[in-house]
């Protein structure tokens, strides 16, 4: 093991991770990324504390404009539910959807690309006729039917999300995974005897983690995003509260009523902003050439 | 008849808008008419074929009704009025009806209209492939013509439900000269139709517009007073509302802007919003409570969930007070059949509690007593909104709803097919004779049959199902009345579908153009009273 540690130089992944969150913070647009995204997991974890009611109660009169009526600071909609309740709620669900459906991907796609970069041959001819399979589906249709044929519910909305946008991880992974297979530390690793597996999930993985992370973050928005849109069509899981179902149902008060459809909405910008910020910052943080700077 | 109407978002009237247009709408506008002008209209969808005898959809009515005359029209309260024929006869034994046509009516072609074209449509057209005749006209054995301008119906048993469907809709007469011997579903005039109506089919651009011109031959001497009516297509809510605003339109149907918009365009001065004209339809919107359903067998059960819904509520906030509350499945815009002493469920939270308790079903200690799911027609948001209502109300009594949504084929096939479910939502058109929209609900050959806008909660009662077809064979509208009664009586004692509210289409039109809603079946009906009203320009 000594040999072990002292061939296999752990210094690749070091950067990576020390002072990750220090150098996140001397980005501007990291910072103001991270904010949005706290508050917006504090409105979601307070959604039971601030709003113990079901936000799905017809709680007051239908169509109080924001502002009108303390009791409903960001007002009614035509049902008479308040919408600063779906707002709290609404966050809960989009991210819970955004994130199960991201780690669904990452698991896929991870999975499919160590494997196909780590084992290459016929495993990988395999596995990327399989990721050209559904790279050649356009990217929002295929929820749509996946959910139009099962029901919408949240579980087949997160199962449809993943299994749908996993396909540009697993090719990055993969790159990068075949990029790092002929590197001395992997060859090192296989004189030594260490079995496949354990070369994949301590040493190669590790090393990819930059980019992971990076994706990960904007799929959690595009996760977000596609769960908004298949709400707006009608297709999301009626029982609960999203951002996405609120915007649909104000969609048909829009010329009248304009803030029932504005006030989800402005609150699924402000996430995918977040996230998106948040992903500019560690994509420039995790970058080793960014750092020799 | 259903299903074709009704995928047009449905609005309500309330008894104010209601009242407050017929004070206005009826003899308050004495104006004498004046003649000339082109009406723009808004067809939506656009029809496939526009002979309403062989396709029942709704846009090829709303045309076809300008086309061609029917036997009889029905003014507001639905009684019929003379139009194709002067005079009709029922025999004291029900066992025959006479009706006596106009003389010197002709066709578009200049073809003399006729007994024999009556006869002919009938035996051809009504009795095998009109969607919904089939069962009005099933009892006429025999159709005599002594006259060109007499035609006697013999029947096998009464059939009162006739007088009640031989608008130009219900009962569309086609002409023999041009049909006879022709393959009838195919034939060339079913696009450029040949009618006696009061406007003259001129030209149809697929997709654009379809343009229809006064009859100068019409039977009904100084009508129509309009030169033309062009009826446009336009797919977009939103863009049919910017031409009604704009002017471009004056004439739209079937609830042809979102209802929240309705409110906004009725507030100009341009505009007005109608909601007459669909009394003949009728429809009413209920939930199907599946009675094969461990809870939902329980009358106790039903009636609870009918207490728990404030149907006051779902006409005023769901529907945006665009419904009226129902307490019958016979919709009380059927003032002869419709019967208000029914028994009634008024929202009471305590007395669902209570009637739970008693059925045995306790709140658990989460507070729930059991879980349903619930299916709602997908025909738009205000079925959603509809649904998410009845998840809210029974959650407050202790039942835990789930909504699932799904296709129109998925929905009809699990309620109608599979009896997948346990509590659907549905509008039915009752028409005006509960036999022809109403009893198709309740009767039980229906169950299970796949047969979509049946009867979907499966009640099965013998005596029910020997009321109609009791009904159907009654030679007095006396008695077939108080057979419809009984009928409401115990179906609404039974509770096996909970009527939630009377809904109403509504129309929009320009406010300078008059006297476009004259009878109760307008919408399929004839705009040749409509006028436009020069002095009071837009």
């Amino acid at each position: 093991m000594s040999i072990a540690q002292s061939v296999l130089p752990a210094a690749e992944e070091r950067p990576v991770r020390r002072g990750l969150f220090a150098r996140l913070l001397r980005r501007p647009s990291a910072v103001a990324g991270l904010a949005l995204l706290g508050a917006i997991l504090a409105m979601a974890a307070l959604a039971d504390v601030v709003y113990p009611a079901d936000p799905l109660d017809m709680a007051g009169t239908p169509f109080l404009w924001p502002g009108a009526d303390p009791d409903f600071p960001l007002g009614t909609d035509m049902m008479g539910r308040d919408i600063a309740a779906g707002v709290f709620h609404g966050a809960r669900v989009s991210l819970l959807i955004g994130g199960v459906a991201t780690l669904v991907s990452l698991v896929i796609g991870v999975g499919v690309g160590a494997i196909a970069g780590f084992f290459r041959g016929r495993a990988d001819h395999a596995l990327m006729h399989v990721t050209e399979l559904f790279q050649t589906i356009p990217p929002f249709l295929f929820p749509i039917v996946i959910v139009a044929i099962l029901q919408p519910t949240m579980t087949t909305v997160v199962l449809a999300i993943g299994l749908t946008s996993w396909p540009s991880l697993a090719r990055l992974v993969r790159a990068e995974v075949l990029r790092l297979r002929d590197g001395e530390m992997v060859q090192a690793s296989i004189v030594l005897g260490l079995s496949d597996a354990r070369i994949i999930l301590t040493h190669v993985l590790p090393n990819v983690l930059a980019p992971i992370v990076v994706s990960a973050s904007i799929m959690v928005a595009s996760a977000i995003l596609t769960e908004s849109s298949l709400a707006f069509l009608g297709l999301g899981d009626p029982n609960i509260v999203s951002w996405g179902s609120m915007v649909g149902a104000g969609r048909e008060v829009l010329r009248t009523d304009w803030y029932v459809a504005t006030v989800p909405g402005l609150a699924i910008v402000a996430a995918v902003l977040a996230l998106n910020l948040l992903g500019d910052g560690l994509n420039d943080a995790l970058d080793p050439r960014q750092n020799r700077r | 008849m259903t299903s074709t109407v009704s995928r047009f978002v449905l609005l309500r009237a309330t008894v104010l808008a209601a009242s407050v247009a017929s004070l206005f709408g009826g003899a308050a506008f004495a104006g004498t008419p004046q003649d000339g002008g082109t009406l723009t209209a808004i067809v939506q969808p656009e029809p496939v074929t526009l002979t309403s005898a062989i396709n029942t959809a709704a846009p090829t009515g709303f045309i076809s009704g300008n086309v061609f005359d029917g036997l009889v029209d029905y003014d507001l309260d639905l009684n019929p009025k003379p139009a194709l024929a002067e005079r009709w006869e029922v025999a004291p034994d029900g066992l025959s009806i006479t009706f006596f046509l106009r003389k010197g009516v002709t066709w578009h072609d200049g073809h003399p209209f006729t007994a024999a074209d009556v006869k002919w449509t009938l035996e051809n057209v009504w009795k095998t492939i009109h969607p919904r005749n089939q069962a009005t006209f099933g009892r006429v054995t025999q159709v005599d013509t002594p006259d060109d301008h007499t035609v006697i119906l013999r029947l096998s048993e009464p059939s009162l439900a006739i007088l009640s469907s031989v608008n130009s809709n219900g009962a569309q007469v086609l002409p023999k000269h041009l049909y006879e011997g022709t393959d009838i579903l195919n034939n060339p005039y079913n696009l450029k139709p040949v009618g006696t109506g009061a406007f003259v089919f001129k030209e149809w651009s697929k997709g654009n517009h379809l343009i229809l011109e006064r009859n100068p031959n019409y039977w009904d001497k100084g009508k129509p007073h309009l030169d033309r009516i062009v009826f446009k297509v336009i797919p977009d809510a939103a863009a049919r509302a910017a031409a009604l605003e704009k002017g471009d339109v004056q004439y739209a149907v079937f609830s042809p802007v979102p209802l929240k918009d309705a409110e906004r365009l009725g507030k100009l001065p341009s505009l007005k919003i109608e909601t007459r004209g669909y009394e003949w339809i009728s429809p009413w919107l209920f939930f199907d409570l599946n009675v094969d359903n461990k809870y939902l067998k329980d009358v106790r059960v039903r009636r609870a969930i009918a207490h728990a819904i404030d149907r006051k509520a779902i006409s005023n906030i769901v529907w945006y007070g665009f419904a009226k509350p129902a307490i019958s499945p016979v919709p009380s815009t059927l003032p002869a059949f419709h019967d208000a002493t029914v028994p009634q469920y008024e929202f009471d939270v305590k007395k669902a509690e209570a009637l739970l308790d008693e059925a045995g079903y306790k709140r658990g200690p989460d507070g729930v007593r059991f879980a349903l799911t619930h299916d709602f027609i997908p025909y738009g948001d205000d079925y959603k909104r509809t649904g998410e209502y009845l998840k809210q109300a029974l959650k407050r009594v202790g039942i835990e709803v789930t909504i699932r949504s799904q296709d129109t084929a998925a929905f009809t096939k699990r309620v109608y097919g599979d009896r997948d479910f346990d509590i659907s939502s549905a509008w039915f058109a009752a028409f005006s004779d509960p036999q022809v929209g109403v009893t198709r609900a309740y009767w039980s050959g229906w169950v299970g049959k796949n047969t979509p806008w049946t009867n979907g909660s499966g009640y099965r009662n013998p005596e029910v199902d020997a009321l109609i077809a009791q009904a159907q064979g009654q030679a007095r509208q006396e008695d077939r009345i108080a057979t419809f009664k009984k009928i409401q009586q115990i179906v609404q004692t039974d509770l096996p579908s909970i009527p939630l509210a009377e809904l109403k289409f509504f129309s929009v039109h320009a406010a300078n153009l008059k006297d476009v809603v004259t009878h109760g079946d307008q919408i399929y009906g004839s705009l040749k009273d409509a006028w436009f009203d020069k002095a009071a320009s837009n």
